[in-house]
């Protein structure tokens, strides 16, 4: 192997672990601030498979994890400590890209992305009373301006491929 | 001499590519608003996800084309439950910021009846092109800041409502109106 192509190897194996870092990173960071375990979801390897191989939505891979029973949110603060708890777990590659928050649904929304190119990582996290959803994926940039339109509606994008919110369950 | 003018020129680039900044007397309001949207794109992300947007579809070909020249978005809508819950006051800090000679305001609306302003400035970039737009919305109940830095051909202005999380404008002869979607 040339050193060029090793360069090259070790750079896309160096983002690739970067990247699943984020992830893992960012499901710890929940599991500890709320001191609960993700949801095991059966055949998420299976769904992860078939969007690598149909890219349905501009869709080639993802990764979800399911919070549920978290503790009740502490108003009125509840959404400035999610907002202070966000921003100390995007550190690195990652950039808030989009914000929404629901005050009366309790719902709070974050898009947040790595480096943009012809396909780009983004991760979505969405809290919601008792409940929250973190999802990786990889999208091509079409479905990526998608989101930024109607991001309150990024998440359920990744959801129906295993089926629904209860699908996995 | 040549020196001293690409030092010049280096030096300037930031201002021209100045962006609006959002008072921390905005930002705080996200926790006293029902609904918040804070979308906020730099240039980076625009300029790459330009690149890879597909010519063939005309839909993407227009963003395509829109954010060539784009260099940041920024979006901040907060809705409330009663009104009172912010001061007029807090958006002059953002007034300050939009003023002559680089900035026009080219449209301001005051309607008693609602009690909503629209204001929506134009900075120049030169050849005929915009140099920035910043809309700002103010209703007793609803406040929305938009701020587009870049050069966006005006013939585009339309197009960039309803992309990018930016409300969608009206645009009609000779003026500017503000429409959301749903109403």
């Amino acid at each position: 192997m040339s050193p060029r192509l090793l360069a090259l190897f070790l750079a896309a194996a160096g983002a690739a672990y970067s990247a699943d870092h984020e992830f893992d990173r960012v499901v710890s960071a929940v599991e500890k601030h709320y001191g609960v375990k993700r949801t095991h979801i059966p055949l998420m390897g299976l769904a992860n498979f078939v969007v690598k191989v149909s890219h349905p939505a501009g869709t080639s891979g993802f990764k979800l994890a399911v919070f549920e029973d978290l503790p009740s949110p502490s108003e009125p603060d509840a959404l400035a400590d999610l907002d202070r708890f966000m921003d100390e777990i995007c550190t690195g590659g990652l950039h808030p890209m989009v914000v929404t928050r629901s005050r009366p649904a309790g719902e709070s929304t974050y898009i947040l992305t790595g480096e943009v190119g012809k396909s780009t990582r983004i991760l979505i996290a969405t809290f919601e009373p008792h409940e929250a959803t973190v999802i990786e994926a990889t999208v091509n940039i079409e479905t990526l301006m998608k989101m930024i339109g109607s991001p309150e509606t990024a998440h359920s994008l990744f959801q129906d491929k295993h089926g629904d919110d209860d699908g996995g369950r | 001499m040549k020196i001293t003018a690409v030092l010049l020129i280096t030096a300037l680039m930031p201002l021209a590519a100045q962006e609006i900044k959002i008072p921390a007397s905005l930002e705080k309001l996200a926790a006293k608003a029902d609904e918040t949207v804070d979308v906020t794109l730099d240039a980076s992300l625009l300029k790459l996800a330009g690149r890879f947007l597909s010519d063939k579809d005309s839909d993407t070909s227009a963003t395509k084309k829109i954010l060539a020249g784009l260099q940041s978005v920024t979006v901040r809508s907060y809705q409330f439950s009663g009104e009172g819950q912010y001061d007029p006051a807090d958006l002059e800090e953002i007034r300050a910021q939009v003023k002559a000679p680089q900035w026009s305001r080219i449209v301001g609306v005051r309607s008693k009846k609602d009690r909503e302003t629209v204001d929506v400035y134009f900075k120049d970039g030169g050849n005929g092109n915009l140099g920035g737009i910043v809309v700002l919305c103010a209703e007793p109940t609803e406040l929305t800041i938009v701020s587009v830095v870049g050069t966006i051909d005006p013939a585009q202005l339309a197009s960039l409502g309803g992309q990018f999380g930016i409300p969608k404008f009206d645009f009609e002869i000779g003026s500017i109106g503000w429409r959301r979607e749903g109403k």
